[in-house]
């Protein structure tokens, strides 16, 4: 009798580290495309995202509600750039505007990691492109500081003309190219 | 160190026996050598007989200053043809157009070889100087190109730059690696291997250690390469750009964009990582880029925004005041300074094309070297004769090289893909 309960234990045991080293995952953010919570639909430990617990916990964030909301706006969030004219890293009224809608999503999410990229067209040399791209990440990156939220994990990195999203070479995809892109870790 | 020097003991003139012309829109008239054959002193490695002078034509040839004669119109057997200045039948080679003759004998033994050169002045029927170069038969190259400076010595009264390297950054798939080559481009060597965006690499003074930019961290940071070692180690890596470093002459520290105090600046960096000196080039948000030094390591020419499109601007280290250098077109940048301190070179753009100029550091006499394309990142050699730089001319881009006076002009990398942002090393420290 003795040994049949130590033989279930262990198996128990051994179910329950399965099912825990399982679920752990490393955190990345989801892929382009993704489709929302319901591809994932595990409760656990797992959750919507593939994030375990403790990273929702350092975000701040709770409830299932809450989960699916952060990951539905943390798409969007990452989706829309904000964009430059030419050798120029002012913000124009419908950059502001982008910005302003970013900010909503720091302030309801203020714990989360950002690092904004700067970005250039192809056109302009390459070592300038890497200083012009530093400044439109830091434009970016002032607005929001400047705005009174403050203790946010804000970097910044310039690619300059080095990693291109549009690959043409006429003023639509110079014009996507020049950019500042905000990329989440969570 | 496989190289060594041994004068022969007999006479050697170093003086200067031509002038060589300022720099002007008319080509350079080449002097005429006859370069035969090396004679092999023994029938050891006979095949390096012609390959050798072939090296030693070649660079005489870019210099610029010669015109070597095509050996195929020589009269005497190449391994016949004396060594002395009694034995060389000096008529028949002013009958075939040569002002020198250039000749040279070499002795393999195992895994050594010793090369003697000989410069003799044709018209004057006479020795102007020769030299002794030993070491490892697989040094023969160096061998030649030193002897190739060494006759430039001999005529022009300073050094050839034979024994220089070009760095620069190649494309390897999706990634940038920096590379370096000898100055006629054989020998590429391959610098990083980050798998990631690598670019601007710069010369330390003294042709032992290569600088460079790397995202193999995810941020630019400024990287060391010593070349002798083969080692890789951090200078820079402060939060936001460590970009556009310049190795000052002169002096163990670097002149390095950085952003770490927020606004964009030039600052003085130490190899070990150490800020120097803040230099107060930058204002307010305005981008400062691409310093390169003055030969005197005193000032250097760097890219500034301010006026509200990129200019070149020159920085005097010891007062802290600037000045602005270019004041046409609208968009200059990728200033270098050249050794000889008389001319910056830079990259002007114009509608969707680059060409290099010229310009003097007074701010005159402003001209373009090249037409049509992207031609950009100049850089200059270390006798000032010469300048490299990136072009779409025939596809790549790809480094090419031209004379300071915009003549010339041939193709220095061969590889696939696409080479940029040339640096062009400075001498080996040697007599």
């Amino acid at each position: 009798m003795k040994n049949k309960h130590g033989v279930l234990l262990v198996l128990m045991i051994f179910t329950l580290i399965a099912a825990v080293s399982a679920c752990t995952k490393k955190n990345v953010p989801p892929p382009p495309g993704y489709g929302g919570p319901e591809q994932y639909g595990q409760g656990g430990a797992a959750g919507p995202g593939g994030m375990d617990d403790a990273k929702w916990r350092e975000l701040g964030i709770n409830s299932e509600a809450e989960k699916r909301e952060f990951l539905e706006r943390a798409k969007a969030f990452e989706n829309q750039d904000v964009y430059f004219d030419y050798d120029a890293y002012t913000l124009t009224d419908p950059a502001k505007k982008v910005l302003d809608e970013k900010m909503a999503f720091l302030k309801r999410f203020p714990k989360v990691q950002v690092t904004i990229e700067g970005h250039c067209d192809e056109r302009g040399t390459t070592e300038y492109n890497l200083a012009l791209g530093e400044r439109r990440a830091h434009a970016a990156q002032q607005y929001i500081a400047s705005s009174g939220l403050s203790n946010l994990k804000l970097t910044t990195v310039s690619y300059g003309k080095e990693r291109p999203i549009a690959t043409g070479h006429d003023e639509a995809s110079f014009a996507k190219n020049r950019r500042a892109h905000f990329v989440l870790t969570y | 160190m496989f190289l060594a020097l041994i004068f022969l003991g007999f006479t050697q003139t170093v003086s200067a026996v031509v002038e060589l012309p300022p720099i002007s829109p008319s080509a350079i008239q080449r002097i005429p050598i006859a370069v035969p054959d090396f004679k092999y002193m023994s029938p050891e490695q006979t095949q390096l007989a012609r390959e050798m002078s072939e090296v030693l034509s070649n660079d005489l040839n870019l210099s610029g200053v010669f015109r070597p004669l095509d050996p195929k119109g020589f009269l005497e057997n190449p391994q016949a043809i004396g060594l002395e200045a009694s034995e060389i039948k000096f008529q028949d080679w002013s009958k075939q157009g040569a002002d020198f003759l250039a000749r040279c004998s070499y002795q393999v033994q195992g895994n050594a070889m010793r090369l003697d050169g000989r410069l003799l002045d044709v018209t004057g029927r006479k020795l102007v100087g020769g030299k002794s170069y030993t070491g490892d038969l697989r040094a023969w190259r160096p061998m030649v190109h030193a002897f190739a400076d060494d006759i430039m010595m001999m005529v022009t009264g300073e050094r050839g730059v034979f024994d220089t390297k070009i760095a620069y950054v190649q494309t390897v798939g999706s990634a940038k690696e920096i590379f370096y080559c000898d100055f006629d481009g054989s020998n590429p060597v391959q610098v990083t291997r980050d798998n990631n965006i690598a670019l601007s690499p710069s010369w330390s003074p003294d042709q032992s250690q290569i600088a460079y930019v790397s995202y193999r961290d995810g941020k630019p940071k400024v990287y060391g390469f010593n070349v002798s070692n083969n080692s890789n180690y951090l200078i820079s890596g402060f939060p936001g750009l460590n970009i556009t470093p310049a190795w000052r002459p002169g002096k163990n520290e670097l002149a390095i964009t950085l952003t770490k105090d927020g606004g964009q600046d030039i600052y003085l960096v130490s190899p070990n990582g150490q800020v120097l000196q803040k230099l107060g080039a930058g204002s307010g948000s305005s981008i400062s880029v691409s310093p390169d030094w003055s030969p005197d390591g005193k000032k250097f020419a760097y890219v500034s925004n301010e006026p509200g499109n990129p200019q070149i601007y020159i920085f005097d280290v010891t007062t802290g005041q600037k000045k602005r250098l270019t004041f046409s077109g609208k968009y200059n940048t990728s200033p270098s300074w050249s050794p000889k301190g008389d001319w910056i070179a830079y990259a002007a753009g114009d509608g969707g094309e680059f060409n290099i100029h010229i310009i003097k550091p007074d701010g005159s006499q402003d001209r373009s070297l090249t037409s049509g394309g992207r031609n950009e990142g100049p850089c200059w050699s270390p006798d000032g004769r010469m300048i490299a730089y990136s072009s779409t001319k025939q596809g790549g881009p790809a480094i090419r090289i031209m004379y300071s006076n915009g003549t010339g002009d041939w193709q220095l990398t061969r590889q696939s893909g696409a080479q940029e942002l040339p640096d062009w090393s400075p001498r080996k420290n040697r007599q």
